[in-house]
């Protein structure tokens, strides 16, 4: 110990700094319990924890039984899970090339693409929501223009399920192009030169070289997205069609206008149980990343 | 590089401000008002109440804040009964288009002042039609009409009874439109029409008490027939806006050519230019469109009690109700005697005596989970 005095010192600072370090941790650790992980075991115990008719409580799954059984409720988790998988598989189609062209283009044009890509951020979904109405919406701003050249109107999505695919895909294209386009920072322009000497095509590269090193970042991506979409309110209430609804409007309804909070919270249960799904990926993904 | 730093520094600063703690405490003198009306409401408050009011209480002025909806100002009377349970602040003073039954033990606990006691001078003026729970004080009114667009419906052959409604509706396909019940009156109260239309048009029928499943069911399940019967002659075959903006916003740009619609808000979106001066107005005459009364409450332990009452009763005077009238397009809150004589006079045969109601309570929760459930799926029930 004494012989190497410097190598012997360096690890005692450390020994005595990690109390600190988990009494810094501690605050926000003690804030998600209390706050998030807290709630959501009361919400559970809730909904399985009935009143009976003599004024007691008991074990009961009927709450959720009756979700499973009533077709208005499956068919608004099946709306949720059709736009979320639309919404996801567009935002990929959208985002990518987006992330791709900003990355590797040197040209002035790309800053003002990227100002546009990362615009929507600053956009408050409800203003989106009227905007859409405007523009998209019936004899709106689209239709004026075709009409002005003389092609028929577009069949207006507002008020069908494309109402809010098309206004949550826009919503979430800032967020996706920034994680995608991080991710692509880990392809070394080495490696697609490298690549392109011993004759790779574009199709190439990108398959062989760009997304296996991006594969991490769109799961990353989309499970973001996918969680934000899977509960999102404002753009399905306003957007889509009354029947049958996410179950962002559907929980929003259940709780304030029917003053059943059992059901609101099973039905939150449920979503929530979708979700964990989807953050299990992203956190598979985050751990695989720092095992080197 | 520039640009990723930009993207960086605006992305700390969006995140930064979001979590920044809101401290805010209830200023003496300073009345928060919380709404959970429309716009046009809002205004009314901004460009006549507020001046009013402000010029003779010096001292006193009002904060408006718009709460949302229903829900939005539900939330901050959950608040407000958390503080009262601690002793603190709520911060709030008086909720405007509120239903004090909302808040779950709110009213067992004392939360709103009751009205019956608590002297406002203007109170025996109330419209004896509007009184509801002594918590809720009720201080305008207003009805659902037809709102259509006469440069494509000449107003010589608007229809003014429901069968002829009915009638020109599957006449002209996608003209017509109306919203989901529970998120704003003008579609709920089209909807509660058809109720009345399936049970032999009497209001009567149907009370805060009376509500049974058996009853709901006997005089729902024919109101839904009536209305996906109207299901397919609807905009786009059965589309229901989700609020009484969205259904203007359609009829202003010319997408549908009728719509039921709030007086007060058709009249204040016509003033404003929202909808073309084009725009006709028109009440069913063997029935007409149900209506409502719009009520306040005030909370018992808010900062500025006293001030909100004297805003309330305030409220009630001949000045603010017949501006009621004249500016808003609503109805007063008090019976027509306590209104100036000419405008009675003007307004006599254009407004009904009597304004058809609905009950809320659990009526309101079957009409809003049956239209959900029967209606707006737009499928056969029989299928």
């Amino acid at each position: 110990m004494t012989s190497t005095e410097a190598g012997a010192l360096a690890p005692a600072p450390t020994q005595r700094k990690r109390p600190i370090g988990l009494l810094l941790v501690a605050v926000p650790v003690l804030l998600v319990l209390w706050l998030i992980i807290w709630p959501i075991i009361a919400a559970m115990i809730q909904t399985i924890w009935l009143p009976t008719p003599d004024g007691g409580r008991a074990l009961s799954v009927s709450s959720y039984e009756f979700f499973v059984n009533d077709p208005y409720s499956r068919a608004n988790l099946a709306i949720t899970l059709w736009t979320t998988g639309v919404c996801a598989v567009l935002l990929l189609l959208v985002c990518l090339p987006i992330a791709l062209y900003l990355r590797f283009s040197n040209s002035k044009i790309a800053a003002y693409v990227q100002g546009l890509a990362i615009f929507p951020m600053f956009v408050p979904s409800i203003i989106l929501s009227f905007a859409f109405i405007r523009v998209l919406g019936p004899n709106g701003t689209v239709d004026l223009l075709l009409n002005s050249v003389g092609l028929p109107k577009i069949k207006s999505p507002y008020l069908t399920p494309w109402g809010p695919v098309i206004g949550l895909v826009w919503d979430n294209i800032p967020l996706t192009v920034l994680i995608l386009l991080s991710g692509l920072g880990n392809v070394s322009n080495q490696a697609i030169e490298a690549a392109r000497d011993v004759g790779a095509g574009r199709i190439a590269l990108l398959w062989h070289i760009i997304l296996p090193r991006l594969s991490n970042s769109i799961l990353v991506a989309i499970s973001f997205a996918v969680l934000g979409i899977f509960s999102s309110f404002t753009l399905p209430y306003i957007l889509g069609p009354a029947a049958p609804e996410m179950m962002g409007p559907f929980m929003q309804r259940t709780f304030r206008d029917l003053f059943d909070p059992t059901n609101a919270i099973t039905q939150a249960v449920i979503t929530f149980g979708f979700c964990i799904l989807f953050g299990l990926f992203y956190v598979r993904s985050v751990a695989k990343n720092r095992t080197p | 590089m520039k640009r990723r730093n930009f993207l960086i520094s605006a992305a700390a600063l969006t995140a930064g401000v979001t979590i920044m703690p809101r401290l805010a405490f209830a200023a003496e003198g300073v009345i928060d008002v919380y709404f959970t009306s429309d716009q046009n409401v809002i205004d009314f408050w901004t460009n006549v109440v507020k001046p009013k009011f402000e010029a003779s209480n010096a001292g006193i002025t009002l904060n408006l804040v718009d709460g949302g909806d229903g829900a939005g100002v539900a939330a901050i009377g959950d608040r407000a009964l958390a503080a009262l349970a601690s002793g603190t602040d709520p911060q709030a003073d008086l909720f405007e288009g509120f239903d004090t039954r909302v808040t779950v033990d709110g009213i067992a606990k004392g939360l709103y002042v009751d009205f019956e006691k608590a002297g406002l001078s203007n109170y025996s003026k109330i419209n004896p039609l509007a009184f509801d729970i002594p918590t809720n004080l009720p201080y305008r009114g207003s009805q659902v009409l037809l709102a259509y667009d006469t440069t494509k419906l000449d107003p010589a052959s608007v229809p003014k009874t429901w069968a002829d409604l009915v009638t020109w509706i599957k006449a002209n396909p996608g003209q017509f439109i109306y919203n989901r019940p529970n998120k704003g009156g003008s579609g709920g109260n089209f909807v509660r029409r058809a109720i009345f239309e399936a049970n032999g048009n009497d209001p009567t029928k149907f009370t805060v008490d009376n509500f049974t499943d058996a009853l709901a069911t006997e005089t729902l399940t024919p109101a839904w027939e009536i209305l996906n019967d109207l299901a397919p002659s609807l905009f786009e075959g059965g589309a229901y806006t989700s609020g009484n903006t969205q259904s203007l916003q359609l009829l202003g740009q010319s997408a549908v050519t009728m719509i039921p619609a709030w007086s007060d808000q058709a009249l204040s979106a016509i003033q404003q230019g929202v909808l073309p001066e084009t725009t006709g107005l028109v009440q069913l005459q063997d029935l007409g469109l149900p209506g409502g009364f719009t009520k306040l409450a005030v909370l018992s332990n808010g900062t500025n009690k006293d001030a909100a009452l004297k805003l309330a009763d305030f409220l009630l005077t001949e000045e603010i109700q017949s501006a009621v009238l004249t500016e808003l397009g609503g109805f007063p809150g008090v019976s027509w005697d306590y209104v100036s004589a000419d405008l009675r006079a003007k307004f006599a045969d254009i407004i009904p005596a009597s304004i058809p109601t609905f009950p809320g309570g659990k009526w309101e929760t079957a009409v809003n989970d049956g239209w959900y459930r029967a209606v707006a799926p737009n499928v056969d029930p029989a299928s």
